[in-house]
């Protein structure tokens, strides 16, 4: 077997760079609404408010327990008969497989994050809530200036974690059609027969953005936990890739 | 809205080939039970392998412990969907023949060893190091130290880490459709297509069994972190 590396240059190559942005852009997309989703639902539960922990809980197990790729098919292709009529018509003929891709891999990974921001607010000392408050500070107040950003500090590793593995998981999108890299790669494969030169350039940038977000982050964690000493982040117990 | 009546998809027939596959009319496996072969299998040689990447990458020498940081860090960065792929359209490149259900086991084995290979790693760091020279000093070789004082200690602090891995194991065993071996999701996905009419069910019911699987195997799995039942069950203490 002979491989033509020359190909990646191109419209093989132009076809994969499409692809890359593509996961960048929906990398960005999933990693936004997963970190409002997991704020929300993870302070939820923090609170433990009785009346919402049922919706919390079912919510957070159901989305980490099942397969991240079920739950792309189930909003592509049955979540979207639940919609009213004339917006499914108007969804299906402009093609809403982005759309979906982002839902469901944001509904999938907001669990995960919802776990690590519950996990971050109770390692912070309950005394410094009961201060806050002794303080005279709000319940939302001593929340956002004396609870979260001690929270931060311990929860950035996890999140750096799961932002690597949502760019890894967005190469699930290609099971409905979001032409993204892994899809540019199986298109390459079918229509210019070069499949390995593809899959070659494709591992590697993969390698190349995770191992980037993961130093990223690393800086990150040293520069927030510079005026502590050698403390170790929380791992979070399940994860998501 | 359109009803939802999961009668259409729960017939005999469809719950047969959901959960075995063709195994009695063709005699091959499919469905839950091809998740959960490929899934146990996997687990089984990953945490083998696992352990012997994570003692590797505790030793203080660099020409043990380097290898073995860099594949751990080479294979949890790429999607496992790649390395699926790899195994699976590579191999005929070199002219060798490799089945569905070996290429998918190879992927996600090599994949789920990276991982837990660091929790192997981070369970021996968390192991007090006063333990460590209290058995030294008593006079164990830095092996007999290994075996009986490190690794059943980090063995018990890494069993909630370990559980969340096997989980993923079981999700991951789902990619295995996208090159078309007949696994629960395949085979759901082969009877909403041969029904058309509903959407719906099908793929709450798979959601559904995954659940219930994924819920089970973490039960499980947290029996074994009672130490005392532990000792009694496996070590007759």
């Amino acid at each position: 077997m002979k491989l033509d590396w020359s190909i990646l240059w191109g419209d093989a190559g132009l076809l994969i760079l499409q692809g890359l942005v593509v996961t960048l852009q929906l990398s960005a997309w999933v990693l936004a609404l997963a970190f409002l989703l997991g704020l929300a639902f993870g302070t939820l539960r923090w609170v433990g408010l009785s009346a919402t922990e049922p919706v919390c809980w079912f919510y957070v197990e159901f989305a980490r327990n099942t397969p991240p790729v079920v739950q792309l098919l189930f909003w592509y292709f049955s979540a979207s008969y639940l919609l009213p009529g004339w917006l499914f018509l108007q969804l299906r003929d402009f093609g809403y497989e982005f759309g979906a891709a982002v839902v469901a891999l944001a509904i999938y990974h907001g669990a995960f994050i919802a776990e690590v921001v519950r996990a971050g607010l109770n390692a912070v000392p309950k005394g410094q809530f009961d201060g806050a408050r002794a303080l005279g500070l709000g319940f939302l107040q001593s929340l956002r200036r004396i609870i979260m950003p001690q929270a931060l500090r311990i929860t950035i590793p996890p999140l750096v974690n799961e932002s690597v593995a949502i760019i890894k998981n967005t190469s699930l999108a290609m099971a409905i059609g979001v032409t993204e890299l892994t899809y540019q790669y199986k298109h390459i494969d079918i229509f210019a027969f070069r499949g390995v030169e593809a899959l070659a350039a494709v591992t590697v940038i993969y390698m190349i953005l995770c191992t980037l977000v993961a130093a990223l982050g690393q800086l990150l964690s040293l520069r927030l936990s510079r005026h502590m000493t050698a403390r170790r982040g929380l791992r979070p117990v399940l994860s998501s890739e | 809205m359109i009803p939802v009546q999961f009668e259409r998809v729960w017939t005999a027939a469809n719950w047969e080939r959901l959960l075995v596959g063709d195994l009695f009319n063709k005699g091959v496996m499919g469905g839950l039970l091809l998740t959960l072969v490929l899934g146990l299998a996997s687990i089984v040689v990953a945490t083998l392998l696992g352990a012997g990447i994570g003692v590797m990458r505790s030793s203080p020498r660099r020409a043990l412990s380097l290898p073995s940081a860099v594949y751990v860090q080479a294979f949890r960065s790429v999607p496992l969907l790649i390395l699926i792929f790899w195994a699976y359209f590579f191999p005929p490149v070199l002219g060798m023949q490799v089945s569905k259900f070996t290429s998918v086991l190879i992927a996600l084995t090599l994949f789920t060893a990276a991982y837990i290979g660091e929790i192997v790693h981070g369970g021996i760091r968390s192991v007090a190091s006063g333990h460590i020279e209290a058995a030294r000093a008593l006079g164990m070789s830095p092996l007999e130290t290994q075996l009986r004082i490190v690794l059943p200690q980090a063995f018990f602090n890494m069993l909630p880490a370990l559980t969340g891995r096997y989980v993923v194991s079981v999700k991951n065993t789902s990619l295995a459709f996208l090159i078309g071996l007949a696994d629960l999701t395949e085979i759901g996905k082969q009877i909403g297509a041969r029904l058309m009419t509903a959407p719906i069910e099908v793929y709450v019911t798979l959601l559904m069994i995954y659940f219930v699987v994924n819920r089970g195997l973490s039960l499980l799995m947290r029996l074994l972190e009672d130490r005392s039942r532990f000792n009694r069950i496996f070590l007759r203490i």
